[in-house]
């Protein structure tokens, strides 16, 4: 089964069947038990307390990572041998979602967790996890990672911070800035980087109390204001030589491998924090009475919570699936080889494009529901009273941090490229046939048997697009389309917008049959929903791609491909949109998970 | 020590229910199932037993379709040692004496020491199964406990009765306890613990080898009670509209009398 596994980027010219990918209806008994802990966890021990989190007791975030140690919920990425659990990704993305319900309190977990943990995992030496894990994992210590500094932020390898090996070799000696710590009021153990000789981008373990480490202020926030944000300042500050985690000069990998794994949980962090958004909104429209009704039941505000419950949908599969495929791939590597995490992250990184469509997808998800659920609540969502407010405002940094969702689009269609450029992804020929595809008519007939077969020839059509819009600029461009980024982000937003109805439909494909009559109507509706708004912004961003790369006749004829290939009969929208948005309302619920 | 829990598992009770084609029991397509809530107490219990006395064994059982193992496998995360699933697609037409006839019939010959369930079940809501076990077995059963001790064989509880009123009951061993909100706080299963759960035992039984009583009730139809008329709202001055309420409180109702 093994060379069956989709590769990074491949359904992008594969046909891909419903039963190869993972999906929420798939979680195990063990899984949904983690998923009721951890929610279980959130909902009775940490939302009660968000006011005074957000108020910056840091004392209540410490000792809920403590509790969140005794429940086990800091070892599921970390290895058995150090006392770890070394679950699978779907797991421990459903743990992510659960927590996100914990609004600032989840900052910290996520940061604790991913970036502050893993480089010591993938990275560190059998002494090393020796010495932190233990700690980090029971969640005695809080884990924070420094990379961003004032001047270099997605240019993280233009760091100035510098480290210089002191004349014994004993130690090193940081100096420098790093900004925007997450955990830095209260973390004890941080990941840093900075260079040495100032030119070797290395990584270094460096506890709290080492001499000349000093946390800088709170940064007063938009949102999350309960995580902790501080510079820490180097200010000769002393590392031990046997601290120096991997290797001198490759920092870099560190960096960013831990990235491409923070971008998929963060997926499924704001997804979890989507379904929460959507069910207060919901919630609120049944509450609110105007002209004698309730505000649920009426067509403008039904339409939101239509549209977002289709979009959740969406987001929940893609993140899933991706799990799914990162799982399947890590679990062709043998754990007892020396080199297992080396294996291991390039198993990851084979999905970099895919994390980054998980990332921008997902946090644009949330972004589109915390605001239409600020809409539902009106007047009453611009004030602080209601939770609506606080969602907005925690909203905006997910589409900022784990990389800007802007260098994630570059980077979508950037990973692409390259492994076509290295013939990992038989690009070319793929782009040749779907260009030749813009001169032959076509005779379409949908075989009303098979299940979703019109959202099933959309995707085909859209991956044909994606492929004459990258074949062309790739013809045009050569290897200077790194430097045409407009049309690049066109591009990345064809990409995330098939892959992530690719997911939705595989999902409701697979889940039919187990499906009730009555889930099944509605698992239909929230598909056609979502490829009516996918096909919409594929094609917008189509249009807008041929206008930036052609003229003339070629862009005429393109212009012609654009319309006949995000063609899509979403006859019985209207119909699909109530379905969804009566059930929704009388459930009270995210219908899907 | 050898302690059997009984556990059931209901629909998540934040659904919006719809009595089933049949009329006799709720739709069941399409809901979240979760273990009784007062089972959770009865489970904690058990496991607070066994961390007291540091030798005992926990046989955890539900009657049920095969979705009931996911319940069960909580309760082995929670501390249970095995698992029975008494295997019954028909769980949900079986009534309160058949239930406790199979439980009876399976904790006959196997010498438990001590019995713990919930006081009911969230969804059917008889509270007769725990102590019809009792009486099967010729046990002593104490319903609604709300305080428990083990000392020297012997059990002190509390039971919570009527009106806020609470009883002291001591009984010696074997015994049948059924579980009542305010006993224990349950534990979340912790993460590894979910894990160790998958190498326990979890055994099936067929219906057919338990259940030995001939139904003594039946349902005749499930409904929603019918829609009652709108509260009534007192408005007014505070002194005037407490004057009204005290009239209606006295005349139409006990609350005062």
């Amino acid at each position: 089964m093994a060379d069956m596994i989709l590769k990074g980027g491949e359904y992008l010219i594969a046909d891909v069947a419903c039963e190869s990918v993972f999906t929420p209806e798939d979680f195990s008994d063990e899984q949904k038990q983690f998923a009721e802990t951890t929610e279980q966890f959130v909902m009775n021990e940490i939302v009660p307390k968000m006011e005074e989190i957000d108020q910056q007791n840091f004392e209540l975030v410490v000792e809920g990572m403590k509790k969140c140690g005794d429940l086990g919920l800091l070892m599921m990425d970390t290895p058995e041998e150090y006392g770890g659990l070394d679950l699978d990704k779907a797991s421990s993305m459903l743990v992510a979602e659960k927590i996100s319900y914990g609004g600032s309190f989840s900052v910290a977990f996520s940061a604790h967790t991913g970036i502050g943990t893993l480089p010591l995992v993938y990275y560190g030496t059998p002494e090393q996890k020796e010495k932190y894990l233990g700690r980090i994992i029971s969640g005695e210590w809080c884990a924070a990672y420094c990379l961003t500094e004032p001047g270099s932020g997605s240019d993280a390898l233009g760091a100035q911070a510098t480290a210089v090996l002191s004349e014994d070799g004993g130690h090193y000696v940081l100096n420098g800035t790093k900004q925007f710590i997450t955990n830095g009021g209260f973390a004890q153990i941080f990941t840093i980087f900075a260079k040495v000789d100032k030119q070797h981008f290395t990584a270094f373990l460096v506890e709290r109390d080492f001499p000349g480490l000093v946390v800088g202020a709170e940064e007063k926030k938009m949102g999350i204001k309960g995580s902790s944000t501080t510079q820490i300042i180097l200010d000769n500050c002393k590392v031990p030589e046997e601290n120096v985690l991997g290797e001198i000069g490759k920092g870099h990998k560190i960096a960013f491998n831990v990235l491409n794994v923070g971008r998929f949980k963060l997926g499924a962090a704001v997804t979890g924090a989507s379904k929460m958004a959507l069910v207060t909104g919901i919630k609120y429209a049944n509450e609110r009475v105007q002209f004698k009704k309730k505000i649920s039941s009426f067509g403008a505000i039904g339409e939101k919570i239509a549209d977002l419950t289709a979009a959740i949908f969406a987001s929940e599969s893609l993140v899933y699936r991706l799990a799914g495929l990162l799982d399947e791939k890590l679990a062709t590597i043998d754990k007892d080889i020396d080199n297992y995490y080396v294996e291991y992250l390039k198993g990851i990184e084979e999905y970099a494009s895919e994390c980054g469509i998980s990332k921008v997808f997902c946090s644009e998800v949330l972004a589109q529901t915390v605001d239409e659920v600020v809409q539902i609540f009106g007047g009453y969502g611009f004030v602080s009273d209601y939770p609506a407010e606080r969602y907005y405002r925690d909203e905006r940094i997910n589409r900022i941090f784990e990389g800007t969702n802007e260098i994630n689009r570059l980077l979508i269609p950037g990973m692409i490229l390259r492994k076509a450029m290295k013939g990992e992804l038989p690009l070319q020929a793929e782009a040749m046939k779907a260009f030749e595809s813009l001169m032959t008519p076509s005779f379409e007939e949908l075989d009303e048997s098979i299940p979703f077969v019109a959202e099933k020839v959309l995707l085909k059509n859209l991956k044909t697009l994606f492929l004459i819009l990258a074949g062309t600029g790739v013809q045009k461009f050569m290897d200077k389309i790194a430097d045409e980024q407009e049309i690049l982000m066109a591009a990345a937003d064809i990409a995330i917008q098939i892959f992530a109805l690719e997911s939705a439909v595989l999902r409701a494909e697979k889940a039919l049959p187990r499906f009730s009559e009555r889930k099944q109507g509605l698992v239909r509706a929230a598909v056609k929903v979502f490829a009516f708004s996918a096909s919409e912004t594929a094609g917008s961003a189509a249009r807008k791609g041929a206008f930036y790369i052609e003229e003339g006749d070629t862009l005429t004829m393109i212009l012609a491909g654009v319309r006949r290939f995000t063609k899509y009969d979403a006859t019985g929208l209207l119909a699909a949109k109530r379905l969804l948005a009566e059930a929704a309302c009388e459930e009270e619920r995210y219908l899907f998970g | 020590m050898k302690i059997l829990v009984c556990i059931k598992q209901v629909p998540d009770m934040e659904s919006k229910f719809k009595v089933a084609a049949d009329s006799r029991w709720y739709d069941t397509a399409d809901l979240a199932w979760r273990m009784n809530e007062y089972d959770e107490f009865a489970v904690e219990q058990a496991v607070l037993v066994k961390e007291q006395v540091g030798d005992a064994d926990i046989t955890v059982l539900s009657i049920g379709p095969d979705k009931v193992k996911e319940t069960i496998k909580k309760a082995l995360a929670m501390g249970c040692d095995r698992g029975v699933h008494i295997a019954d697609d028909e769980v949900s037409s079986r009534e309160p004496f058949q239930i406790a006839g199979m439980i009876a019939e399976y904790a006959r010959d196997k010498n438990f020491d001590l019995i713990l369930t919930g006081m009911q079940s969230q969804d059917r809501g008889s509270g007769q199964v725990g102590i019809l076990v009792a009486e099967l077995l010729d046990l002593p059963g104490v319903s609604t406990v709300v305080a428990f001790s083990l000392a020297d064989g012997r059990l002190e509880l509390r039971r919570e009765l009527e009106g806020g009123v609470k009883a002291r009951v001591a009984t010696g061993l074997p015994a049948v306890v059924t579980c009542q909100l305010g006993l224990n706080n349950p534990r979340y299963p912790t993460l590894p613990n979910i894990m160790k759960a998958k190498k326990k035992e979890l055994i099936t039984v067929g219906v057919a080898d338990v259940l030995k009583v001939e139904a003594r009730q039946q349902t005749a139809k499930l409904y929603f009670p019918e829609k009652k008329g709108g509260g009534l709202i007192l408005e007014g001055e505070p002194a005037e509209v407490a004057d009204r309420l005290i009239t209606i409180l006295k005349e139409k109702t006990a609350v005062l009398a």
